[in-house]
């Protein structure tokens, strides 16, 4: 078992002299977002100068503007996703 | 003198859906144009794309977000950004807008109208004039798109644009996708319009789409909305202002449903074919 | 003061709205639907913005729901910045505290991890560290040395695994049951152009927080030991030259040879 105490400049030279075999970054576990490529993937720019939105109604009910008249549940990926209160249910479990 | 040094050419929006055709091939356009804000994260993609554009085309830069018609004084921190912007690229041409979007701290994100009265006229140009002197380059002030006018407004839009222009030294972009759509939501005369617009002072052109639909009392509303081919009409002006005028750096600009790079730059060469088909006429005219 | 700006400015954002003073039309004194283009513009401008930036909170929580939130969100708290690719810094703090997400209670998680991808995409660039720059060095001045982090690294802790939950929702990694349903941390960073989210391993949040706050390699690595036995040293050195340190403070080499 490792303590901290064992944390030396021995243990910190042994550990980076193994750097020398290459370890790759993957290593830190999980899923990694996209491949390195020229240029990337950049995200859609957000300023424009365009008013294509002028001709919906989303400005003129009262409604948007207040949180107490709330209608929406959230949908959440429980068809697929499974969480602890099983498939297709979020809300939390009352047993 | 030319107002700006932009190539007397067509030019598109740029998009970064559409970096990866633009850049696999040389593509047969004078500038690319992009908006200011988008660019003024620190690094990443966003930048490494402007560098390849600046690298290898004309650059305009045309900003959405200094608040010039806005009665407030400017944001100086937007400024100092506009400026390090503009130090680093190095555009042929920054341009914004004769509109307002900010105010008492809330950004709108919209071009929002001001009545043309003398004291607004005065507030423009001193926002022009700290612009200019912060940026130490020449701005081109666009021509909005209207909905709606101001009861106080006593100075026609042409002239107050013109103002502007004589007391600050700025130059003019004419968007006349903008004329058009302004001049049928006021039942006004975009050729008139035109006529009376100062010509010498325009440094860029604008072009773009707008769809058609109708107001509360039924009367045709015009928006603009960046989301479609320049129309047929709209074209027609451009033709009737170059005619007059010569060529100019004219720009495509396409925001909303977003085609495939070709059809785009196919809509920019659509303009240069015009362009080119305007100086032959002058050239002959001069000829004769 | 009352001027036509600041009427002009209230009508726009006020569902009771009335046309502003002096506003007119050719065909109408109170050209209602033509000033409505005007507020629905700002309206459909910022959700967009929200949209744009926080896809898999979207995807999760529903088009209608964000919508509401988002349109919610942007009436209480609008930008103060023309810059909208930040927008919504504060929205994830806006979900923890909205009622009816409760129910998806790592819903305000996962878009933090969103908001910080994309301040990641815009950080300044940097060139990382290679295990080359230290060669030479002296072993036992490596203890002693700090690190500067890449200005895209973030960590966003969490007690909801919800590097899994974004990876499923952004189509990272295909939708299934998540059986392992436990805390992550999300690590953040982007030493290229294209934006990386990894899960961290035991310890790591507390040894690259530590290195992120100046606390020295040998301190760093006894916390997270400290922390998690389970600590892997040279997963996480092989991490932080790989792509997420930048500098050495407290160079080694100057240290004096005896």
């Amino acid at each position: 078992m490792i303590t901290k105490t064992e944390i030396t400049a021995a243990t910190l030279a042994a550990a980076f002299a193994l750097l020398a075999v290459p370890v790759s970054a993957e290593d830190m576990g999980g899923p990694k977002a996209g491949k390195e490529k020229c240029y990337g993937v950049a995200m859609k720019g957000q300023n424009d100068c365009a008013a294509g939105a002028g001709t919906t109604c989303a400005g003129t009910s009262k409604v948007d503007y207040d949180g107490t008249a709330w209608k929406y549940v959230p949908k959440g990926t429980c068809e697929t996703m499974k969480t602890p209160n099983g498939m297709g249910s979020l809300k939390p479990s009352k047993s | 003198m030319r107002v700006s040094p932009l190539p007397l050419s067509a030019g598109a929006s740029f998009k970064p859906e559409h970096f990866a055709a633009i850049s696999t091939a040389p593509q047969p356009l004078g500038f690319f144009e992009v908006h200011a804000e988008n660019y003024m994260g620190g690094g990443g993609t966003p930048h490494a794309q402007l560098r390849f554009l600046r690298e290898h085309y004309a650059l305009s830069v045309h900003g959405v977000g200094l608040n010039i018609g806005s009665r407030e004084p400017l944001d100086r921190a937007h400024l100092a950004r506009l400026k390090e912007l503009c130090d680093r690229y190095q555009p042929e041409c920054f341009s914004e807008h004769l509109a307002w979007s900010s105010h008492a701290g809330i950004f709108f994100n919209d071009l929002l109208p001001l009545p043309y009265t003398e004291q607004n006229l005065i507030s423009v140009i001193d926002h022009i004039d700290e612009a200019q002197t912060a940026l130490r380059r020449r701005l081109l002030l666009e021509n909005p798109a209207t909905y709606l006018r101001f009861k106080q407004s006593t100075i026609p839009e042409t002239e107050f644009l013109a103002a502007i222009a004589r007391a600050t030294g700025c130059g003019l972009l004419l968007d006349v996708n903008n004329v058009f759509v302004s001049a049928r939501n006021h039942a006004t005369s975009a050729s008139a319009y035109l006529e009376a617009f100062p010509l010498d002072l325009v440094g860029e052109i604008h072009l773009a789409g707008h769809f058609e639909t109708t107001d509360g009392q039924g009367s045709p509303l015009c928006i603009d909305a960046h989301g479609s081919p320049v129309v047929e009409d709209v074209f027609a002006l451009f033709d009737s202002v170059i005619a007059r005028a010569g060529p100019l750096p004219t720009l495509i600009e396409w925001d909303n449903d977003l085609p495939d790079w070709p059809v785009l730059r196919a809509e920019a060469l659509a303009a240069q074919v015009r362009l080119d088909r305007a100086r032959l006429v002058r050239a002959a005219q001069a000829a004769a | 003061m009352q001027t036509w700006e600041s009427d002009f400015a209230r009508a726009v954002r006020s569902p009771d709205w009335a046309v502003p003073h002096g506003v007119t039309s050719y065909n109408s004194d109170t050209p209602q639907q033509r000033f409505a283009i005007y507020r629905n513009n700002v309206m459909v401008g910022l959700v967009s913005a929200l949209e744009a930036r926080f896809p898999a909170t979207r995807k999760i929580a529903g088009e209608d729901f964000f919508k509401g939130a988002a349109k919610l969100f942007a009436a209480t708290q609008p930008p103060g910045s023309p810059l909208m690719m930040f927008y919504g810094d504060e929205f994830p703090a806006f979900l923890a505290d909205f009622e009816p997400a409760r129910e998806v209670p790592y819903l305000a998680d996962v878009a933090r991890l969103e908001a910080a991808r994309t301040r990641a995409c815009h950080a300044a660039d940097a060139k990382t560290l290679t295990p080359a720059a230290l060669s030479g060095g002296l072993p036992d001045a490596l203890a002693g040395m700090g690190f500067i982090l890449h200005p895209s690294v973030e960590i966003v802790a969490s007690d909801y695994p919800i590097v899994t939950i974004w990876a499923m929702n952004s189509g990272e990694i295909d939708l299934a049951p998540i059986t392992d349903w436990r805390g992550e941390d999300a690590l953040v960073s982007r030493p290229g152009f294209d934006v990386a989210v990894r899960r961290l391993p035991p310890g790591a949040k507390t040894f690259l927080q530590g290195l992120g706050t100046g606390t020295a390699l040998g301190s760093a690595a006894q916390a997270a030991f400290a922390e998690n036995p389970g600590f892997d040293l040279v997963a996480n050195l092989a991490a932080l030259f790989a792509s997420l340190a930048i500098e050495i403070t407290n160079e080694p080499f100057k240290v004096p040879l005896p």
